[in-house]
């Protein structure tokens, strides 16, 4: 797997993250509703090693040892706020790795011209 | 990956929330009316959650498979009626008073509607907090060309 395949990799995983904790946050207030998320590390290990292979579903399980309130929902706003932060950064990282990898390319090009 | 999508989701959650703190103003706007349209004291309001399949019904979340089924956002299905029997008054000049003099009030308690809508803008806040991090991510992405 090229270094800008595993980029878009871990694009695509900060995004579904980022869809997990703001469908987390809508319902905020529905009873019943259990927080979500995937492993991230794990699920970004799991696309290097499967290199090619596309479309891999990343594996979403239900948040255990959260504390849940009488009507059954167990969304905790820190984690979700903090998860939030943390995914955000993350995306940016990204972008500017795979910027960076795209100026060296056209920097190849214009030097070979 | 679709991050407009994700912004459906957190525009759910705002609908949601703005409907369930108008459905508490009216509660609170209306603690004290005893008459109307279908007769009888106001009876309280609720809204009812459900979580809701973000763009599933629409072509465009069919054809963009798997990403779109895990998001869920939310809405209000049902407004119901509070079961609560109204409260009895004693009030024999009241124009909406009984053979007893009793007039029935409906039963509102305003400190449990404001602190309802108190979670409801906090609510509310929380998904825009979600919906600013989504656009920063979305104009992120924009820089990729740039």
């Amino acid at each position: 797997m090229s270094r800008m395949e595993q980029l878009c990799e871990y694009l695509d995983l900060a995004a579904f993250r980022e869809r997990l904790i703001a469908s987390n946050l809508a319902n905020v207030d529905t009873p019943g509703y259990r927080t979500r998320d995937i492993n991230f590390e794990g699920e970004m290990r799991r696309a290097v090693a499967q290199a090619g292979d596309t479309a891999a579903k990343p594996r979403v399980f239900e948040v255990s040892g959260l504390i849940e309130r009488p009507d059954g929902n167990n969304v905790n706003l820190d984690r979700e706020g903090l998860l939030l932060a943390k995914t955000q950064l993350q995306f940016r990282l990204g972008v500017d790795l795979l910027r960076q990898e795209f100026q060296r390319i056209s920097a190849a090009v214009k030097e070979g011209s | 990956m679709n991050l407009l999508g994700v912004l459906d989701i957190s525009g759910s959650a705002l609908t949601a929330e703005r409907q369930r703190a108008e459905v508490l103003a009216s509660n609170l706007a209306n603690a004290q009316t005893t008459r109307t349209a279908k007769g009888g004291p106001y009876r309280r309001q609720m809204v009812v959650f459900k979580t809701h399949q973000a763009g599933s019904s629409r072509f465009a979340g069919v054809l963009s498979g798997f990403d779109d089924r895990f998001g869920q956002g939310v809405e209000v299905t049902r407004v119901v009626a509070d079961p609560t029997p109204p409260v009895q008054r004693y009030e024999p000049a009241h124009p909406d008073a009984d053979s007893q003099g009793y007039v029935s009030y409906p039963a509102i308690n305003p400190i449990e509607e404001m602190v309802n809508l108190m979670g409801a803008a906090r609510s509310y806040e929380v998904n825009i907090a979600a919906v600013q991090a989504t656009k920063n991510m979305i104009s992120a992405s924009l820089e990729i060309l740039s």
